[in-house]
C-alpha cells in the first residue's frame, strides 16, 4: 500500500495532520521521533539533527556538517519507507522521494495573513512585525531546501496535493488525504518499489562514505552503485579504490563504479604552491 | 484447453519475446508472442488471456491502448506493462487505467516471473515460484 509524505509551512499542523491520517488509515506514523534512533545509531546529537532540518542556511562552514546530518536522516527515513503503509512528516522526505509513484506528496499551507495573526497573538508582537517574520520564514524555508536539495519546497509543482488550511478545516484535510491515497495511481508497483530500494541503497552507501567524501553523490540501480567524488588527479586511483572497497562490502551492492569530478578548487590551490 | 496460465506477450523488439517465452514456460505458462500490436489485438479479440504483458512504446498502437482494449474486452485479464521509458507520470497513468503492474526495462526474467506468479495468485491459480527457484538452485 502507498506512502504519504506530508510537508507543511507549520510544523505542528503537519505533525497533527500526519498523525491523524495515520490513525484513520491504520498506517505507521514516522516523524521527528525517528531522530532519537538516528542520533544513537550514528553517534550524533539529536539536537544537531533537528537543527539541520530546521535552521535557516548559515555559514558555508556549517553547510558540510548539515549535509552530513541530513544524510543520516535520509538514509534512516528511506529504510523506513521501504515498508508499505507509512505516513511521514518532518524529515524532508518530500525532497528525496520525488519520483516514487506510490508516495503521495502533500503540502499543507496557511494563508500568510492568518499565519501573521497567529504569530502576533502567540508572541505578543505587532501584526506588522509578525508579517515581516512570516515573510522571512518563507524565504528561509525556500533557501533551506534549495541549498540542501536544490529544490524549492514551497513550489506547489513538487506535490500531488496542496491543501490550504485558510480554506479547509484541518479535519477536512485529513479526510481529503485519506481519500486521495486510495486512488489506484498511488498503489505500489514493481517499478516504484525498485526505485525506492535503489534510493535506500544509494543513501546507505553515501552514509558509509560521506565522512571521507563529504561531497559524494551516489546513484544505485539494481545493485549497481555509481559514486561521484571530487579528487585531485594524483589521488584519483587511491580514492576510487577506497570507494569501491567500502561500498562493495555493503549488503545489496553487486558492482561499484566511481566517477571523478575534478576538484578544481583543490587543483588551483595545489598548482599555485 | 490446457490448465496452464495463458499469457500473451507483446513487444516490438523480437529479443524480448525470444528471451521471455522460455522463462515463462518454465513456470507453467502457455505463451503467445507478438511483435505487431495489431496482430496481438486481433488475437485478443477472440481469445481471453489470463495475463497480457505489453510494451508501452510501440509504433502505431501503444501499450496504453492495448491496456484499454484488454480492460474493456476482458476485465478479468491482468495486464502487466513493461517499458524502457519508465517515469512516474507514465507509471501512475498505467495504474490508473487498470494495469496490474508496471516494470521498467531492463529487468531480469525472474522479475517478470514473480509478477506473473502474483497475477496468477490474484486469478486464483497459484504458480509455485519457489519450486522453480529451488529447481534452479539444484540444477
Amino acid at each position: 500500500m502507498p506512502l504519504i509524505i506530508v510537508s507543511s509551512d507549520n510544523f505542528k499542523q503537519g505533525d497533527e495532520i500526519g498523525q491523524k491520517v495515520a490513525g484513520v488509515l491504520g498506517y505507521r506514523y514516522v516523524g521527528r521521533e525517528l531522530l532519537t534512533w538516528v542520533a544513537s545509531e550514528n553517534q550524533v546529537s539529536e539536537e544537531d539533527l533537528a537543527r539541520a532540518l530546521d535552521d535557516p542556511p548559515g555559514l558555508l562552514a556549517r553547510r558540510a556538517r548539515r549535509q552530513r546530518m541530513l544524510g543520516y536522516i535520509e538514509a534512516a527515513c528511506l529504510n523506513v519507507l521501504l515498508d508499505d503503509n507509512v505516513v511521514c512528516h518532518g524529515l524532508a522526505a518530500h525532497l528525496y522521494v520525488r519520483a516514487v509513484s506510490h508516495a503521495l506528496k502533500v503540502r499543507i499551507i496557511n494563508e500568510p495573513e492568518q499565519r501573521a495573526e497567529e504569530l502576533s497573538q502567540a508572541e505578543g508582537i505587532s501584526l506588522d512585525k509578525a508579517r515581516k517574520q512570516v515573510l522571512r520564514q518563507t524565504k528561509d524555508e525556500r533557501r533551506w531546501s534549495e541549498e540542501a536539495y536544490s529544490l524549492d519546497q514551497t513550489d506547489a509543482s513538487l506535490y500531488d496535493l496542496v491543501i490550504s488550511l485558510g480554506t479547509l478545516e484541518l479535519d477536512k484535510a485529513v479526510e481529503i488525504i485519506s481519500d486521495t491515497v486510495s486512488y489506484r495511481k498511488f498503489q505500489p508497483m514493481t517499478y516504484s518499489r525498485k526505485l525506492m530500494q535503489d534510493k535506500a541503497l544509494a543513501a546507505g552507501v553515501r552514509l558509509k562514505l560521506m565522512e571521507q567524501f563529504p561531497d559524494i553523490r551516489v546513484e544505485a540501480n539494481d545493485g549497481t552503485v555509481v559514486a561521484y567524488i571530487q579528487s585531485l588527479k594524483k589521488d584519483q586511483r587511491k580514492k576510487q579504490e577506497m570507494v569501491r572497497q567500502i561500498a562493495g562490502e555493503l549488503p545489496g551492492v553487486r558492482h561499484v563504479e566511481v566517477h571523478i569530478i575534478r576538484d578544481l578548487v583543490g587543483q588551483a590551490a595545489q598548482s599555485s604552491r | 484447453m490446457s490448465d496452464n496460465l495463458q499469457v500473451l506477450l507483446l513487444d516490438d523488439e523480437p529479443i524480448v519475446g525470444r528471451r521471455l517465452k522460455p522463462a515463462l514456460a518454465k513456470i507453467g505458462c502457455d505463451v503467445d508472442v507478438f511483435e505487431d500490436p495489431e496482430q496481438a489485438l486481433a488475437k485478443m479479440a477472440q481469445k481471453e488471456y489470463d495475463v497480457v504483458v505489453t510494451d508501452i512504446r510501440m509504433d502505431q498502437i501503444d501499450g496504453m491502448q492495448v491496456l484499454e482494449f484488454v480492460r474493456d474486452r476482458w476485465p478479468r485479464s491482468k495486464v502487466i506493462m513493461i517499458t524502457g521509458y519508465a517515469m512516474m507520470s507514465l507509471a501512475r497513468e498505467a495504474m490508473e487505467k487498470g494495469a496490474f503492474d508496471f516494470i521498467a526495462k531492463p529487468f531480469k526474467p525472474d522479475d517478470l516471473r514473480r509478477v506473473i506468479a502474483k497475477a496468477a495468485h490474484a486469478l486464483g491459480s497459484d504458480i509455485d515460484f519457489e519450486a522453480v527457484e529451488m529447481e534452479k538452485v539444484n540444477g
